[in-house]
């Protein structure tokens, strides 16, 4: 015959565990902190909208226009042209301005060695390296070499060139 | 024990079931930062942009040189591979092919060769 005494105590006893081992849950899991960083989710939004701006960028104007504004801005290397427009594009929301900081480069191909080279389309935002930047590119096509280039190996004939915008939220 | 009061136990057994209530709603807001983490990386992984960029790049190339195959556009092409593996990890190959009449237009096959090591996307359009 089974005593039915203590049956409060033992369910007491049970609500205890169960308690016990949901707290212990709860507090091992929570010491990995998840910050919304680890996420990506802001890594993805600045990814999406720096690859729409330069889209945006690449498109011409109007239907028979010879170049798009980006194209334009390669192939004359206008550092401050492609910056204004770039950033104003990428900061531009409801009400105030964003602050988004960008370092735009631009690889292309030595023919000669086989080699891929960069140089800085415009680099005047400061980095220190602990920035969670992300990187969107694109592809245009240059007929010659651009002009008021610093550098001077860039060959000068038909090249396609990859624009690479390092983005990041100061 | 003979003399255990078993009075209240429904305010008892109540109390066990709203802490244990309360256990779960900190288990959802627990997991309530990982919200749109996955969606997120699925999004970062995919390489969407990468993919219409390079196809803009092509009919770019198709615009300027059809389907020659000389030396300015044999360098073209090298650009686009060697720029795309060194930069993106990316092997790409692309080619264009003599124009054909597609429902009454003269269009040219253009086959593109994409490959990241996680996305393979292979497409012939008629450009």
């Amino acid at each position: 015959m089974v005593n039915e005494g203590g049956q409060l105590y033992t369910m007491e006893g049970v609500a205890a565990g169960v308690i016990m081992l949901l707290t212990a849950y709860i507090v091992v899991s929570t010491t990995s902190i998840y910050t919304t960083g680890d996420t990506h989710i802001p890594d993805m939004q600045l990814e999406q909208l720096g690859s729409d701006v330069l889209a945006m960028m690449d498109t011409r104007d109007a239907h028979g226009d010879a170049k798009s504004d980006l194209v334009t801005c390669i192939s004359t290397t206008d550092r401050s042209g492609f910056r204004a427009a770039f950033c104003k594009y990428c900061n531009m929301r409801a009400g105030s301005d964003d602050d988004l900081k960008m370092n735009a480069y631009v690889y292309y191909r030595d023919q000669e060695s086989n080699t891929v080279k960069s140089y800085a389309l415009d680099e005047e935002d400061f980095t220190t390296g602990r920035e969670n930047a992300v990187r969107v590119t694109r592809w245009v096509q240059v007929s010659g070499k651009p002009s008021n280039l610093s550098v001077g190996d860039v060959d000068s004939r038909t090249q396609a060139v990859l624009v690479e915008v390092l983005l990041w939220r100061a | 024990m003979a003399c255990m009061n078993e009075d209240g136990q429904w305010i008892v057994l109540m109390g066990l079931l709203v802490a244990v209530g309360l256990f779960f709603l900190a288990l959802i807001i627990n997991q309530s930062a990982l919200v749109g983490q996955t969606t997120a990386e699925g999004v970062l992984e995919f390489p969407k942009n990468d993919i219409r960029d390079l196809r803009a790049a092509v009919f770019d190339y198709v615009d300027r040189f059809g389907n020659a195959d000389n030396l300015s556009s044999r360098a073209v092409r090298q650009d686009i591979t060697a720029i795309s593996l060194e930069r993106k990890n990316a092997v790409v190959s692309f080619s264009a092919g003599a124009p054909q009449n597609v429902s009454g237009r003269l269009l040219r096959p253009v086959t593109i060769h994409y490959n990241n090591g996680v996305t393979e996307y292979d497409e012939t359009v008629y450009y």
